[in-house]
C-alpha cells in the first residue's frame, strides 16, 4: 500500500536475553513488521538517554528498549537502572510535546520469540495509530 | 592510513538470497565512503567462505571488514578468527543480522531488502569508528587467603595448597576445625567426627604451603583479583601481617539464633533446656545427663527454633534432631523421646531411611504448633497445638529439651562484607554472584564463599562447596599465567569526568575506583565486564564502553532512522 | 604429557547443567575435554523448564550462553549421540572406547535452516516434548536446541527402518548436509580423569495408578506440564487441557512416588511451587490447591519464595491418601487429612511431582565405570559425610542428580567441586 505510514522505530536489545529472544524469533520464522531496527547491546543498561532523546529528535516515530526480565539481568541489575532512567525518559519526552507511548520498554526472554513477534507487532500498530513524530515534522516544516 | 572497508553479503543457500534481493544490498553500500569492494557468496561460515574471505581482506589491503549475514550469536566468533588469521584485528569487524532479524523474520521481500539495506549500512556507518581492541594480560599471584578454619576452610586450604600456591588460613578463635569438631558423631551413618576432622586439622598444621594463623582477624584487604594485599593482626601482637594474594574464600561458617529471644522455649529461665550445640557438647564430652546429676527418663526435641523469625528452613536441623534421638538411645535405651516438628525437612538420597529407622526404634514425631515450654512443681512440660478441625491443644511431660536454633550468619559478617566490599542477603549470608550458576563466587571478581557463610547447609554440602572454591580458583589463577581480561569493557576519560560518582553507584561488579588526587573515576580493567552501564550513567560523557561506543551506537541509530 | 608419566585430560560424561559446568570450567584452566552426551543436545534436563526456582530466571537464557561457549570452546571436544563402551586403565591413565552414533547430518555443513523437516514423511510423537508435541525422523528436539543441527533417527526413518529409497530431506537441504554414509564409530581416547554428570530421569506415575496418570485425560507429570508453558514448547506456552480449553482449577500433587522410593527428592516442593508461579501468569483467575505431605523448602531463599506463592491464595492441603477418579466431565481428588477427614476437591487438571530417580542406564553405567550404585540406585560416593563427588574408583567422580537429587545450585557447586578435586590430584 503506498502512501501508507511505516513507521521507524529504533530497536535496542540487549545481547543476552531480548537479542536472543529476536533470534529465536528468526529460527522459528514468526513473520512481524520490519518497522523496528534492531540494535545490539550488551546490556539494557547500556542504552543512554541521550541516544534515546537524540534518536527522538532526529525522527525516530518509536523507540523500543528491550532487556532481561527483571532479576534476569546478565549482569545483575543493569535493567533496574534501564527502568529507572525509563521514567525520566518519559517526563522528558512530554516536555518535547512526544507522547511517552512513543517509548517503550520491554522484557523479552532469549525463550520468547513468539513474545518478541508480539512486542513488535504491538508496537508498530501503536506507533502507527499514534502517526508520524511531531518533532520531526516540525524540524521538517 | 586511509580505510578500505569491504562488504560481503551471505546468501546462506536460500535462507537470504530467497527473500532478500542481495544485488540491491550490494548497490546501497558500494558507493559508501571507505568501501572499496562488495560482493556476494553462497555461505560464508563454510569452509570455501571462510578462505574467500581471507583472501579477499589479503588481496584488497582491507582495513575493516563488514559481513551481512546470520546472528552474531551464530557466527561473530568464527569470522573474527577468520580476521585474525588475515591479519585484521577482529574488533575491526561488524557483522550485521539479514537472517534472523530479517530476512526469516520479514513476509514481503521488497521490505526484507530495505531492512537489510538499513543493517548493512548501519555496520558500514559504524565500523568507521571502530578501533583496533587488544587482549591484555596481567600479572597475577596465585596465593590465597582463606578467612575461617571450619570444615570448609580447611578443605578448600588443603585442596588449593601446593609447591606453587601458598595458603594464609585466617581464624579467629584459638584453634581451627570450627562448629564440626564439637560434634561426636555425624548424621545419616554416625559416623564419629573426630578421626577425620583431627586428620584434617594435622593435614593443614603439617602442610608447608599452608600458613595457619590463629586467634587473628583480617584487618584489611585492598586491590583486586589477582592482586591482593591484606593485613591481619593477632590479638596477641600490636604488630599487623601483610601479604599479597590472588584470590580470597571465605568460610566464615555460622552462628545459632539466639534462643532466650523467645522466651516461650524457656531457655534461660528452666534449668533443663538445651540448645543443639550445648547438647553436642555435652555428649561429645561425657555423659547425657540433667542438672540434678540423673540422666533423662523422656526428652524433648523442638524443631525450627527461630524459623520463623529468621524466615527460613535451616536445612540441617531435622536431620541432626533425628541424630539426637539416636545418641539419647544409644547412651540411654528406655529413654522417651519426642520430637516436635513443624515439616519434616528430609532431602536427598538417604536422609529418610535415616528418620525412618530412627522412629523405628520408638521415637515419636509430633507434628506441633504454637509450642511452649513451661514447669510446673518440679514437672517440665512441652504444649503444643495440634492439626485438626479444631485446634486441640496437648502436653508431653519431659524432664529435658533440646532446641534446634535456625541456623545464621556468622557475628562478624557485616564487617566481612565491609572489609571485602562484598554483599549480605536479607539474611545476612553473603551472596553468591548467580544463585544457581555461580554459587561460590561473588559479584566481587576473586572473592569466593563456602560453607555456612553461603547459606545453611550440611557438613558435605559445605565440603562441596569449599572443593568447588577449589575448582573455580584453580582454574582461573595458575601459577605463571597471566590474567586475560574482557576486552569490550569501558574506560573513563581523564579530560572529561568530572568525579561525580555516579558511574561508581551504578556499576554492579565495583569495578570502578576514584582516584582521590586526581578526583577521577577509573576503571579497573580486571574487574570490569563490560555491561556499559557506567557509560550509559555518565552525565559528562566521560565514560565509554569499548566497541559499543557512543559514536558507534549513534551510526546504527542514524542508519535505523534513514 | 607422556613424560609425566600420566594424561592431564578429562572425560565428562553426560551434558546436562553440571557436565557443561565442568568441561567450561576445565577448559579455562587450559585443559583438554572430551563430553560424551547420549543425546543429540547438549543441555539435558534444564533446558526443558521455562523458568528456574526460585528467582524465576529465564532457563534459556542462563544456559544458552554456556551451550554456545562450549560449542565454541577449542578444548572441548563433544561427542554428541555417544556413550562410553569400556574403561581400562586408571586414574592418570584411562584409556576409553566410545560408540559415537551417526548423525546423518553433517554438523560442519549444517546451517540449521530447518529446511528439511518439513519433506520428511515420518510424524511421530517429540519425546523431548513428552510426547505433547510432534517430529520428524530427521528432527531438533525443539526450537533453540543446540547444537542447532538435526540427526535422522534410524528407528524411524524410512530409508533406515523400512530400506525404503527416501531422500526427501536430502533433497530439501542446499548445503549437502545430510549423509546418509555416515557410519557408527568407535572412538578410543586417552584420558586421566573422569566426571560422571548423567543426571536423572523421573518416577513413571503409572505405577502408582491411584493418580490416574495414563487413564484420564488431564493428568499431567512435571515434565509435561513445564513443556507446555515453555514457549519454545508444543503450545507455544499455553496451558490448555486435552479439549483446547484453558483448566479453571488445578491440581498439584507433590511426592508421587516417594514412598516407593523411599527417599525425598530435595527439589519437588520448590518446582510444585513454582508451577503457581507459571498457572498464575497465564491464568490469574485459576484455582490450585497444593497436595503435600511435608513442605521441603530448605536454604536461605526458599521459603521466601513459598510465602510470596501462598499469597496468590493458592489453597495447600497437607494430605495423604490421594486418589484422582473421573466424575462427570472433570476429575476428583479424593485426599485425607492428618486427622483422618476424608475430602474430594473437583478439578480440571492435575499435575504430578513424580520422585527424581537414576537414569534406567544406571546399572550399566556403573559396570562399566566400575563405581558402586547405591539402594536407591544413584552412584555412591566414596564417602558421604566428607567426600561426595569422589567415587571409590580413584579418578572417577561424579556430579550433579546422578549422586542424588538436587537443585541446580547443588549441581553446579558438585559440578565445580569435581574439577577443584581433578585440577587439585591430577
Ligand atoms: C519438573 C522439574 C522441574 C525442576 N525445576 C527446577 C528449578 O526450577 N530450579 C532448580 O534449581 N532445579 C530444578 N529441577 C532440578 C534440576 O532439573 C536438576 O538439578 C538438574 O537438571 C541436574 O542437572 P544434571 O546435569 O545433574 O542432570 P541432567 O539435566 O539430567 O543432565 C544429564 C545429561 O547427561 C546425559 N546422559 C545421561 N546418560 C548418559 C550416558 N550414559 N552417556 C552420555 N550422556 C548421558 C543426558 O542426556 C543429559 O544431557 C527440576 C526438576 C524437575 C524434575
Ligand atoms: S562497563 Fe559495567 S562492569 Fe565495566 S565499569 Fe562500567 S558498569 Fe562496571
Ligand atoms: S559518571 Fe562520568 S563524570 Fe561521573 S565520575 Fe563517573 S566517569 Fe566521571
Ligand atoms: S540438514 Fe540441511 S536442510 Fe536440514 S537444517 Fe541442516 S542445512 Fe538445513
Ligand atoms: S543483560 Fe539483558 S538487561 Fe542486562
Amino acid at each position: 500500500m503506498k502512501g501508507e505510514f511505516t513507521p521507524k522505530i529504533v530497536g535496542f536489545l540487549c545481547n543476552w536475553c531480548s537479542y536472543a529472544g529476536a533470534d529465536l524469533a528468526g529460527t522459528s520464522k514468526l513473520k512481524m513488521p520490519p518497522s523496528v531496527s534492531s540494535i545490539r547491546v550488551m546490556c539494557s543498561g547500556r542504552v543512554d538517554p541521550v541516544l534515546v532523546a537524540t534518536a527522538f529528535l532526529r525522527g525516530a516515530d518509536g523507540v523500543l528498549v528491550a532487556g532481561c526480565h527483571p532479576g534476569d539481568c546478565h549482569y545483575e541489575k543493569g535493567n533496574y537502572y534501564a527502568r529507572r532512567r525509563f521514567a525520566i525518559l518519559k517526563k522528558v519526552m512530554e516536555t518535547l510535546g512526544l507522547e511517552s507511548e512513543r517509548l517503550r520498554l520491554s522484557w523479552v526472554s532469549a525463550s520468547e520469540g513468539p513474545r518478541f513477534q508480539e512486542v513488535i507487532t504491538e508496537f508498530t500498530e501503536k506507533i502507527k495509530k499514534l502517526g508520524p513524530n511531531p518533532v520531526k515534522e516540525k524540524t521538517s516544516l | 592510513m586511509e580505510e578500505k572497508i569491504g562488504v560481503y553479503v551471505c546468501e546462506c543457500g536460500p535462507n537470504i538470497a530467497d527473500n532478500v534481493h542481495i544485488d540491491r544490498v550490494l548497490d546501497a553500500v558500494s558507493g559508501l565512503e571507505g568501501v572499496v569492494v562488495a560482493k556476494r557468496h553462497k555461505l560464508l561460515c563454510s569452509e570455501d567462505g571462510k578462505k574467500f574471505l581471507k583472501q579477499n581482506i589479503e588481496e584488497h589491503g582491507l582495513t575493516h571488514l563488514v559481513i551481512a549475514a546470520c546472528s552474531p550469536k551464530l557466527h561473530e566468533l568464527t569470522f573474527m578468527n577468520v580476521c585474525e588469521e588475515a591479519g585484521l584485528n577482529p574488533y575491526l569487524f561488524q557483522l550485521a543480522n539479514i537472517r534472523e532479524q530479517c530476512a526469516w523474520i520479514v513476509e514481503d521481500k521488497e521490505e526484507a531488502t530495505e531492512k537489510a539495506i538499513r543493517y548493512t549500512r548501519a555496520a558500514v556507518s559504524r565500523i568507521r569508528y571502530h578501533t583496533p581492541l587488544e587482549k591484555k594480560e596481567i600479572e597475577s599471584n596465585p596465593d590465597v587467603l582463606v578467612i575461617g578454619g571450619g570444615i570448609a576452610g580447611i578443605e578448600a586450604s588443603l585442596l588449593l595448597a601446593s609447591k606453587d600456591r601458598k595458603v594464609y588460613l585466617v581464624e579467629k578463635t584459638s584453634s581451627i576445625g570450627g562448629m564440626a569438631k564439637e560434634f561426636k558423631q555425624l548424621f545419616p551413618k554416625m559416623e564419629p567426627t573426630s578421626n577425620i576432622l583431627e586428620q584434617k586439622v594435622q593435614d593443614v598444621l603439617k602442610n608447608e604451603n599452608i600458613e595457619a594463623f590463629t586467634d587473628t582477624k583480617v584487618e584489611e584487604v585492598l586491590g583486586f583479583f589477582g592482586n591482593f594485599v591484606v593485613k591481619v593482626k593477632k590479638k596477641t601482637e600490636t604488630e599487623e601481617n601483610e601479604f599479597k594474594v590472588g584470590a580470597v574464600v571465605v568460610t566464615t561458617g555460622l552462628n545459632l539464633f539466639d534462643p532466650t529471644k523467645l522466651s516461650r522455649y524457656g531457655y534461660g529461665t528452666l534449668s533443663d533446656v538445651y540448645t543443639a550445640l550445648e547438647f553436642e557438647r555435652m555428649n561429645t564430652k561425657g555423659k547425657i545427663l540433667l542438672k540434678n546429676g540423673n540422666p533423662p527418663k523422656s526428652v524433648g526435641i523442638i524443631h525450627c527454633v527461630g524459623r520463623e523469625e529468621k524466615g527460613y528452613c535451616s536445612r540441617v536441623c531435622c536431620l541432626y534432631s533425628i541424630k539426637f534421638a539416636r545418641y539419647l538411645k544409644a547412651e540411654i535405651p528406655v529413654v522417651n523421646i519426642s520430637q516436635f516438628y513443624s515439616d519434616l525437612c528430609v532431602p536427598g538420597k538417604s536422609y529418610q531411611r535415616f528418620y525412618e529407622e530412627t522412629k523405628e526404634e520408638g521415637v515419636d514425631f509430633i507434628r506441633a504448633q504454637d509450642i511452649e515450654v513451661t514447669e510446673s512443681n518440679g514437672q517440665m512440660s512441652v504444649n503444643y497445638k495440634i492439626e485438626s478441625r479444631k485446634p486441640k491443644t496437648e502436653h508431653r511431660n519431659v524432664d529435658m529439651v533440646i532446641l534446634a536454633p535456625a541456623i545464621e550468619s556468622s557475628g562478624d559478617s557485616s564487617e566481612i562484607a565491609e572489609t571485602l566490599n562484598i554483599h549480605q542477603g536479607d539474611e545476612g549470608f553473603f551472596t553468591e554472584e548467580h544463585e544457581k550458576l555461580g554459587p561460590v563466587s561473588t559479584s566481587l571478581e576473586g572473592v569466593f564463599i563456602a560453607g555456612c557463610a553461603q547459606g545453611p547447609k550440611s557438613i558435605p554440602d559445605s565440603i562441596v562447596q569449599a572443593e568447588a572454591v577449589a575448582g573455580r580458583i584453580l582454574s582461573s589463577l595458575i601459577p605463571g599465567r597471566k590474567l586475560e581480561p574482557e576486552v569490550k569493557i569501558s574506560e573513563i576519560s581523564d579530560a572529561f569526568c568530572i568525579g561525580c560518582k555516579t558511574c561508581i553507584s551504578v556499576c554492579p561488579y565495583s569495578a570502578i575506583v576514584f582516584d582521590e588526587i586526581k578526583r577521577i573515576s577509573v576503571v579497573n580493567e580486571v574487574l570490569c565486564r563490560g555491561c556499559g552501564n557506567c557509560s550509559a550513567a555518565c552525565p559528562s560523557g566521560a565514560a565509554s564502553h569499548k566497541h559499543f561506543t557512543f559514536r558507534q551506537v549513534y551510526q546504527e541509530v542514524m542508519e535505523a532512522l534513514r | 604429557m607422556e613424560e609425566k608419566g600420566y594424561n592431564a585430560d578429562v572425560l565428562v560424561i553426560g551434558a546436562g547443567i553440571a557436565g557443561i559446568e565442568a568441561s567450561l570450567l576445565l577448559s579455562r584452566s587450559g585443559r583438554k575435554v572430551y563430553l560424551v552426551e547420549k543425546t543429540s543436545y547438549i543441555g539435558g534436563n534444564v533446558i526443558k523448564y521455562e523458568e528456574v526456582f526460585s528467582n524465576m530466571e529465564c532457563a534459556t537464557c542462563m544456559v544458552a550462553p554456556k551451550q554456545q561457549e562450549l560449542l565454541q570452546d577449542k578444548n572441548i571436544e563433544l561427542l554428541t549421540l555417544s556413550e562410553v563402551e569400556t574403561i581400562q586403565g586408571s586414574f592418570g591413565n584411562f584409556v576409553v572406547k566410545v560408540k559415537k552414533r551417526a548423525r546423518y547430518v553433517d554438523l560442519q555443513n549444517c546451517i540449521g535452516c530447518s529446511a528439511c523437516f518439513e519433506p520428511c514423511p515420518v510424524s511421530l510423537k517429540n519425546e523431548f516434548e513428552q510426547g505433547l508435541g510432534e517430529r520428524k525422523a530427521i528432527y531438533v528436539p525443539c526450537p533453540g536446541a543446540l547444537p542447532n543441527v538435526p540427526a535422522i533417527d534410524t528407528e524411524n526413518c524410512l530409508r533406515f527402518k523400512k530400506g525404503e529409497d527416501c531422500q526427501l530431506c536430502k533433497e530439501a537441504c542446499m548445503f549437502e548436509a545430510i549423509d546418509f554414509t555416515q557410519k557408527d564409530e568407535e572412538i578410543e581416547l586417552k584420558v586421566g580423569a573422569i566426571i560422571v554428570t548423567t543426571g536423572f530421569t523421573t518416577f513413571d506415575p503409572t505405577k502408582t495408578p491411584q493418580f490416574g496418570y495414563g487413564k484420564l485425560s488431564d493428568v499431567y507429570t512435571a515434565f509435561e506440564f513445564e513443556r507446555m508453558y515453555a514457549s519454545n514448547g508444543p503450545t507455544g506456552g499455553n496451558i490448555v487441557l486435552k479439549n483446547g480449553e484453558s483448566p479453571k482449577s488445578v491440581a498439584i500433587i507433590h511426592c508421587v512416588g516417594r514412598k516407593e522410593k523411599g527417599y525425598c527428592s530435595t527439589v519437588c516442593c520448590m518446582y510444585s511451587l513454582k508451577f503457581i508461579h507459571y498457572l498464575k501468569h497465564k491464568l490469574p483467575d485459576v484455582k490450585i490447591s497444593e497436595f503435600y505431605s511435608d513442605l521441603c523448602i530448605p536454604g536461605k531463599s526458599y521459603q521466601k519464595f513459598y510465602e510470596k506463592m501462598k499469597e496468590t491464595g493458592v489453597n495447600l492441603i497437607r494430605s495423604d491418601g490421594i486418589e484422582v477418579s473421573e466424575e462427570g466431565k472433570g476429575m476428583v481428588v479424593k485426599h485425607k487429612s492428618g486427622t483422618g477427614e476424608e475430602n474430594g476437591l473437583a478439578v480440571d487438571m492435575v499435575i504430578l511431582a513424580p520422585a527424581i530417580e537414576p537414569r534406567p542406564d544406571a546399572p550399566e553405567l556403573s559396570k562399566v565405570l566400575d563405581i558402586p550404585q547405591d539402594t536407591d540406585g544413584f552412584f555412591t560416593e566414596e564417602h558421604s559425610e566428607f567426600a561426595s563427588v569422589c567415587t571409590p574408583k580413584q579418578g572417577v567422580f561424579i556430579a550433579g542428580c546422578v549422586q542424588g537429587p538436587k537443585d541446580i545450585q547443588d549441581s553446579v557447586a558438585q559440578s565445580e567441586a569435581a574439577v577443584g578435586k581433578v585440577l587439585s590430584t591430577l
